[in-house]
């Protein structure tokens, strides 16, 4: 029966053309904006390590006080004394402090010009805890962190631009003029946001070249590339009195797998700020949080707002397109009414009229959706046009896409002729026929 | 094949109650061809809708072909209107979008029939109608009595047990509703059972039996004193 | 015309009164709202920067070595002095940054050592005396950094320099009476900065939702970036010659000193390109909404057509009726466009409520301002146009059905 409602709806359709076209572009206009929007939303919203981010945690502890905190929010990062503290007092599983470096490096091929290469000063944790895949190598361990050895851990990429692709473990690579042991090459991992460093970085900036081992690049001086957020008088001169500052800049991350390892931790963070209390470095009464990675990715605003309002305003106008449809549908198929109570009357029961009304909906639907992805197609390369380059190339039409844009056009157009086709279904056999 | 028992039918507005049938009752043989005559709005298209189950009734019991119908619900009455039931209409009640071929197509259609036998069935019934040659042809483009044998086509197509006609010949000239008749004729010679709805009494002189509807009852036009007086007085009360 | 009958007439076609009302309706507070947005993005875009913007680029310099300070003060030294060189080039100047940058270096500033919430908030940015001059910023009081003010800062070298030049903004903000050259500030420190020059306008480095409130405000210092990551050098082309000292200023960095990163891909930015980031999703915003709002009354007035057209179909016998009983083609066009008008301004009434609605949760979420009284009226009169104008074709076709069609079949 499907076939003949197909038929009978395609019949219908090639009758009112200019009608079947105002509703095709209706919804393929209205499922169009929605889905080019959504997959930028889809891009900044999703989860970044689904498997484990609920296990994974920033603790935040507050040394700015009340006065100068962000409307009692502590800081998003820790000062370096805060940040060593809690790293030696190792409460958790894991634990990493992360900062990001920028260092220059030989363009392959030609050693007389230089690149930029960005990357991480993480350690040793910070690859187990993030399940960083590996191609080549390990990571180093926690003695290495101890040794402050000059390990350092390549993205597949920067491996590919260095060594070729080829197993660079053992190999030295030398950046700003000092050399790194490759242990690892790590293998693409590259999650967006990037979650770890949503504080200091944008969180959908290329993917880093390396991972460094942190104690190094302070025993360098190296500083971070990244944010530096200071309150009150700066009274530090160079770098090893800026350790010693309230200014934030190391991102910490632990990892707490159970849900008494987090109470156990916040009630360590409560009794570290506590003591700072005492001591007389803060003046104010334990200010901390401890936040999970969606937790942080909501407080950081990881979503644009454009991003929030252009959706909201394509569902919105998709939610005008279906209504707009709801009217063309019922003023459709109600001009049909003379036919509907001659098929009735030859024996077409309610529900075959509303299958065959639904079908045809379907029909237009898919129309719409079709016509959806080639607008949806065409408006990806758009989505530059309110995105920075870095967001907008996360918006892709992939397969899963692709099905979105047909399911949502096919059902949402089949939800707004529900209540046309049930009025078709009403339509009583014998109304029409009376000869008078 | 068709038995009413004082069957009524009553219309409610708001403000009066009519009856359109009352205490009606009809008792139609198998292979019967039975013409109902009456005046206008005595009823007689009331009747037809209620015995071809297009509307339901307010009292009384309707028997058709042995099964009491008046507790089935929408589907099944479609059903049986599809199984049992032809329709012959007086405005012949074509869809105009379909051809000739998928018209007579409708009812089988809906019978879930499969496509050879479909096909076998529409082009024997088109060829027994005279029109198997203009089966891809559109209403618009045939005659009034090639459109009316095409509603008849459509109703034999599924080798109803009873076929119910509204004035089938209403809209059609002279010649063209003899035609009609004549077919009609041929398919009660060959075993259907015919109720054909007329206000014509020549037409109804063909039929084997006549039965007359006035004021939404039938009546014995020898014995009802009423039968002299009545149109006047039923068509200002009763809807046809 | 009256409206009894029409209403009456109405209440039979409920489901399809109702649809177009809610679509009006919807049309309306999404139109009004985008409206809205549209403005306010388009306002900030045109936004001066205070500077030359036609005549200046500049060059993103990472050093491909670790330079101690005094290092990297002589090479800038050296890079400063080969980019003036430069037959295209009128000035260059070392900086921590450029104005709509989209983030960098901002202080809080306070006008008393002891105070400890701020009065405002300062984009810094670190120079010599050539960066005025590059720029092209206009100097409205006060004199420039002489060469013996301007000090070398190396890495997290936390240096309060005596004097400060800053943007007539920040100078109002802090001295509302106008006489702030002279007066000290205090920018995050107990020592005082003396102002010493206020420049007409220096936009910030990022134009975002925070620093809103202190738009324009900004200061100087004379400082050069003598750290080992690099800095920003802004260059001023002759008048004309932009695209000539564009290509030019890298290839005589290079030329000097081939221990650097002028990256190929963003390292370079012409002023144009600058403002063209800065503003990117502002632009974005006003195009995406542009579009949505012209489709989508395209597609209400498009819907209004095609039930207006069933309605009329579905009326030509009463059309034909009333024709027959005296009704002029006026009269029928008015009829509809009467019926028009009241299905409007039902749905313009619930759109209003939904207009407002749909603003306060855009004011709450993303920190919008309170919609004008003006966008909502406009709204209203675009979509009573709209619908007046849809209607028109269909009912000017119900006027022409003929009083025969009274004697017709259905």
């Amino acid at each position: 029966m499907f076939t003949y409602y197909l038929q009978l709806g395609l019949r219908s359709l090639r009758r009112n053309p200019m009608l079947t076209a105002l509703m095709v572009m209706a919804i393929g206009f209205g499922v169009s904006a929605s889905m080019i929007t959504y997959s930028v939303f889809r891009a900044v919203s999703g989860n970044p390590i689904p498997e484990k981010s609920s296990q994974l945690f920033v603790p935040q502890v507050d040394n700015w006080g009340p006065q100068q905190n962000e409307k009692g929010e502590p800081p998003g990062a820790l000062d370096y004394i805060d940040a060593i503290a809690l790293m030696r007092a190792h409460q958790a599983s894991r634990q990493t402090l992360i900062y990001p470096v920028m260092l220059s490096s030989p363009q392959p091929g030609s050693s007389s010009t230089l690149v930029s290469t960005g990357g991480y000063a993480v350690m040793s944790d910070f690859f187990p805890m993030f399940n960083v895949p590996f191609l080549y190598g390990n990571a180093w361990t926690g003695s290495d962190d101890e040794k402050r050895a000059a390990d350092i851990v390549l993205s597949e990429e920067f491996n590919q631009r260095m060594f070729g692709g080829a197993n660079s473990v053992g190999k030295n690579i030398t950046l700003s003029g000092h050399d790194y042991r490759v242990v690892g090459v790590a293998k693409h991992w590259d999650p967006s946001p990037r979650f770890y460093a949503v504080w200091s970085d944008s969180a959908f900036s290329d993917s880093p070249d390396f991972y460094v081992l942190l104690n190094r690049m302070l025993d360098l001086q190296i500083d971070t590339s990244g944010r530096n957020s200071c309150r009150g008088r700066l009274e530090f001169n160079g770098w090893n009195q800026w350790l010693q500052s309230d200014c934030v800049w190391m991102m910490p991350w632990v990892e707490l797998d159970s849900s008494s390892e987090v109470a156990r931790y916040r009630q360590f963070l409560e009794a570290y700020a506590a003591d700072q209390q005492h001591a007389g470095r803060f003046a104010w009464s334990p200010n901390i949080r401890l936040r999970n990675v969606m937790g942080w990715l909501e407080e950081q605003k990881v979503v644009p707002p454009e991003s929030r309002i252009s959706l909201a305003v394509a569902s919105g106008f998709f939610i005008i397109c279906l209504v707009n449809t709801i009217g063309l549908l019922l003023a459709k198929f109600m001009r049909r009414a003379a036919e509907i109570g001659v098929r009735r009357a030859l024996g077409a029961t309610r529900h075959e009229i509303y299958a065959q009304y639904l079908v045809e909906a379907g029909a237009v639907g898919l129309a719409g959706g079709v016509l959806g992805l080639v607008l949806t197609a065409a408006g990806m390369s758009g989505v530059g046009l309110l995105f920075e380059p870095e967001i907008a190339k996360l918006a892709h039409l992939d397969v899963s896409l692709i099905g979105l844009t047909l399911m949502v056009a096919i059902l949402a157009t089949i939800a707004a002729a529900f209540y046309p086709a049930w009025r078709a279904a009403q339509v009583q056999p014998a109304w029409q026929l009376k000869s008078n | 094949m068709l038995k009413m028992t004082h069957l009524s039918k009553v219309y409610r507005t708001e403000v009066v109650e009519t009856y359109a049938l009352r205490d009606f009752n009809i008792d139609v043989k198998e292979g019967e061809f039975v013409a109902v005559t009456g005046p206008s709005g005595s009823g007689k298209t009331t009747f037809l809708t209620i015995a071809g189950l297009l509307e339901t009734f307010t009292g009384g019991e309707y028997h058709l072909d042995g099964v009491e119908v008046s507790h089935l619900d929408d589907n099944a009455r479609s059903r049986i209107r599809n199984e049992k039931i032809g329709f012959i209409f007086q405005a012949f009640n074509l869809i105009p979008d379909l051809n000739v071929f998928d018209n007579v197509e409708v009812p089988l259609r809906y019978r879930g029939m499969k496509a050879p036998e479909r096909k076998q069935r529409i082009m024997d019934a088109l060829e027994r109608v005279g029109l198997a040659s203009r089966a891809k042809h559109y209403p618009a483009e045939l005659s009034g009595g090639q459109q009316q044998r095409v509603a008849i086509a459509r109703a034999l197509a599924g080798s109803p047990r009873l076929l119910l006609a509204d004035e089938p010949t209403g809209n059609l000239d002279t010649q063209m509703a003899r035609g009609v008749l004549e077919l009609l004729e041929e398919i009660h010679r060959e075993g259907a059972t015919i109720v054909m709805v007329t206000h014509d009494p020549e037409l109804a002189a063909r039929a084997q039996r006549n039965v007359h509807i006035i004021d939404g009852q039938v009546v014995d036009l020898a014995e009802d004193p009423r039968f002299h007086t009545a149109y006047a007085a039923a068509a200002g009360q009763v809807r046809g | 015309m009256q409206i009894q009958p029409i209403l009456a007439a109405l209440r039979r076609h409920k489901a399809g009164t109702l649809l177009i009302a809610l679509q009006i309706a919807l049309t309306l507070a999404i139109v009004c709202n985008a409206l809205f947005i549209i403005h306010q993005r388009l306002s900030h875009l045109s936004e001066p920067s205070g500077v030359d913007e036609a005549n200046l680029f500049v060059i993103e310099n990472f050093w491909g070595v670790q330079y101690s300070t005094q290092e990297a003060s002589s090479e800038i030294k050296a890079d400063l002095a080969a980019l003036r060189q430069l037959p295209a080039v009128e000035d260059a100047a070392p900086s921590n940054s450029y104005p709509l940058r989209g983030g960098g270096w901002d202080n809080f500033i306070s006008l008393t050592p002891e105070q400890i919430k701020p009065t405002t908030d300062a984009s810094v940015y670190i120079s010599d005396e050539s960066l005025i001059h590059t720029l092209g910023v206009k100097l409205i009081a006060g004199r420039d950094f002489t060469p013996d003010e301007v000090r070398d800062m190396g890495t997290r070298e936390n240096i309060h320099p005596p004097v400060v030049i800053v943007s007539k903004a920040m100078a109002d903000k802090l001295f509302p009476d106008g006489n702030a050259l002279g007066k000290p500030l205090y920018s995050m420190s107990a020592e005082p900065t003396v102002i010493i020059g206020i420049v007409e306008r220096l936009q910030r480095e990022e134009v975002n939702t925070w620093s809103a409130p202190f738009v324009n405000q900004s200061l100087i210092w004379p400082m050069r970036q003598a750290i080992p990551i690099g800095l920003y050098y802004i260059v001023r082309a002759k008048p004309g010659q932009l695209a000539a000292a564009m290509q030019e200023a890298p290839k005589a960095l290079y030329g000097r000193n081939r221990m650097r990163i002028i990256d190929s891909h963003d390292g370079l930015l012409s002023f144009a390109q600058v403002r063209q980031r800065a503003y990117n999703r502002d632009r974005g915003m006003a195009v995406l909404l542009g579009i949505i709002c012209v489709v989508l009354l395209a597609i209400t007035g498009a819907g209004i057509v095609g039930l207006t057209s069933f309605w009329v179909g579905q009326r030509r016998k009463q059309i034909g009726v009333r024709r027959a009983l005296g009704a002029t083609h006026r009269d029928i066009l008015h009829y509809f466009l009467t019926e028009n008008l009241l299905i409007s301004l039902g749905g313009i009434a619930v759109g209003v409520l939904l207009t407002f609605g749909l603003n306060l949760w855009l004011v709450t979420r993303f920190e919008l301002r309170v919609m004008p009284l003006a966008y909502v009226l406009s709204g209203v009169v675009i979509l009573l146009l709209l619908g007046q104008g849809a209607v028109f074709a269909p009912a000017l076709r119900a006027s022409r059905v003929s009083p025969v069609e009274a004697t017709r079949p259905v």
